[in-house]
């Protein structure tokens, strides 16, 4: 609790009482940023050998930055069903991907290709600079969508190849 | 009235060959052109307009040269007209005036060392301490407003010069834009071997307990950016760019876990 204590000061998301992100002296985080990142939905890790587990790894050249999501979809709806994610990155960063993670539960995967960055950051308030997080996330939710269908065709070739 | 108007003339003439020759040179600020030709009190005193064309002329601290194709640059200081051929033109030695910022100096020049990647060591911080002893504007209290001025941009760009240089990341990016390669670092990184390298590395920095772990893991990853950084001399040097790109790539992520380290230490 003290641990988290001191991380939210050295991030300086200590302040509740935020005031209207403007550029300046004092530049606070949206509340919905703290709020994931008091409250973190879906951190963790899926199997990657699951053959119903998409996995998304994509990084951030200008910071650094890793994110991998993850998402479980039901073989015979299309529909994902869990997410999950863990990024190494900035508050924002790990704020978006949280975002993305709840926002694809429940989804068919076609239409979680039209999620936009866009939307992430507008939810999230994120300033200009950050809007590379946003991004990031997208382009996560697309890697573990693309990883999932291409799980699927191999697993697809095997099988039809077993059959014949 | 007649020699003023040729003197007027002959260096109009000097002023369109030298923007023909260089037409994306920053360095000629103003139009003198325009203001020789169209002030309006030049029949009235030819010469003292020549004069303060002149001057703003030198304002940018470079004097033309008819010869188009010749690299040697000239460089005049705006108090007391010195002409230096040095590279670095921030102070004249001669009336010990600070010269105003000159952007096409590039970091390499200010330390007197050829536009390459790899440094002899420990050349930077004496020639940075030299520098700061002439340009600093703690040095200049007494001195015109324009000089103090110049005294604080001088001295945060050799600042900034020798901030850029020392670190070999900040140095390999630098090397690459002097060239002219941008680096996108607006496009993703979807490298799998990469990116699961670093996550790894990330995760191992995030569960080391103690510090001795973590020392453990900083110099892994010390030695893992010194190796990238000669990969990079090397890609560099012969021209590889694009494998140059991703060198600078592994370089950041090392450069990022180093100080997830040195935060958690």
């Amino acid at each position: 609790m003290m641990l988290r204590q001191a991380a939210k000061k050295a991030l300086g998301l200590t302040s509740r009482q935020s005031t209207p992100c403007s550029v300046g002296i004092s530049r606070s985080y949206h509340e919905n940023v703290i709020d994931h990142y008091d409250n973190p939905r879906n951190v963790g890790s899926f199997d990657k050998n699951d053959p119903s587990i998409g996995t998304g790894l994509v990084g951030a050249p200008a910071c650094g930055d890793v994110m991998k999501l993850q998402i479980k979809v039901d073989e015979k709806t299309g529909q994902i069903v869990d997410a999950r994610f863990k990024t190494f990155g900035c508050g924002s960063a790990i704020a978006s991907s949280s975002v993305a993670t709840e926002w694809v539960k429940g989804k068919a995967m076609e239409e979680v290709l039209t999620i936009k960055n866009t939307e992430i950051a507008k939810h999230l308030s994120l300033p200009p600079v950050k809007l590379h997080c946003s991004m990031l996330a997208e382009d996560a939710i697309k890697a573990a969508v693309k990883d999932y269908k291409e799980k699927r065709l191999k697993t697809n070739g095997v099988g039809e190849s077993s059959q014949a | 009235m007649n020699k003023s108007k040729k003197l007027v003339a002959s260096i109009s003439t000097l002023l369109i060959r030298r923007r023909i020759s260089h037409p994306s040179s920053s360095t000629l600020r103003c139009n003198p052109l325009a203001a020789i030709s169209t002030n309006p009190q030049t029949d009235l005193n030819p010469v003292k307009t020549l004069a303060v064309s002149i001057r703003r002329l030198q304002f940018s601290g470079r004097a033309f040269s008819s010869e188009s194709s010749d690299k040697r640059i000239s460089s005049v200081c705006w108090n007391c007209g010195f002409s230096s051929d040095k590279a670095a033109f921030l102070f004249c030695d001669s009336c010990r005036s600070i010269q105003p910022v000159d952007d096409s100096v590039n970091y390499f020049q200010i330390f007197g060392l050829e536009n390459k990647y790899e440094l002899e060591g420990g050349s930077l911080e004496g020639k940075y301490k030299d520098w700061q002893k002439k340009l600093h504007p703690d040095l200049v209290h007494n001195k015109s407003q324009k000089e103090r001025d110049y005294a604080a941009d001088q001295s945060a760009k050799v600042t900034e010069a020798c901030r850029t240089l020392t670190k070999r990341l900040s140095r390999a990016m630098y090397i690459m834009k002097l060239n002219g390669k941008n680096i996108n670092e607006e496009e993703t990184v979807t490298d799998p071997t990469l990116l699961m390298e670093m996550m790894e590395l990330r995760e191992a920095i995030a569960e080391a307990d103690d510090s001795k772990e973590l020392n453990q893991i900083q110099s892994q990853v010390q030695e893992n950016l010194k190796q990238w950084s000669d990969s990079f001399a090397d890609n560099f040097e012969s021209q590889r760019f694009d494998e140059a790109v991703k060198c600078i790539r592994r370089m950041t992520y090392y450069e990022k876990a180093c100080e997830e380290i040195v935060k958690k230490l």
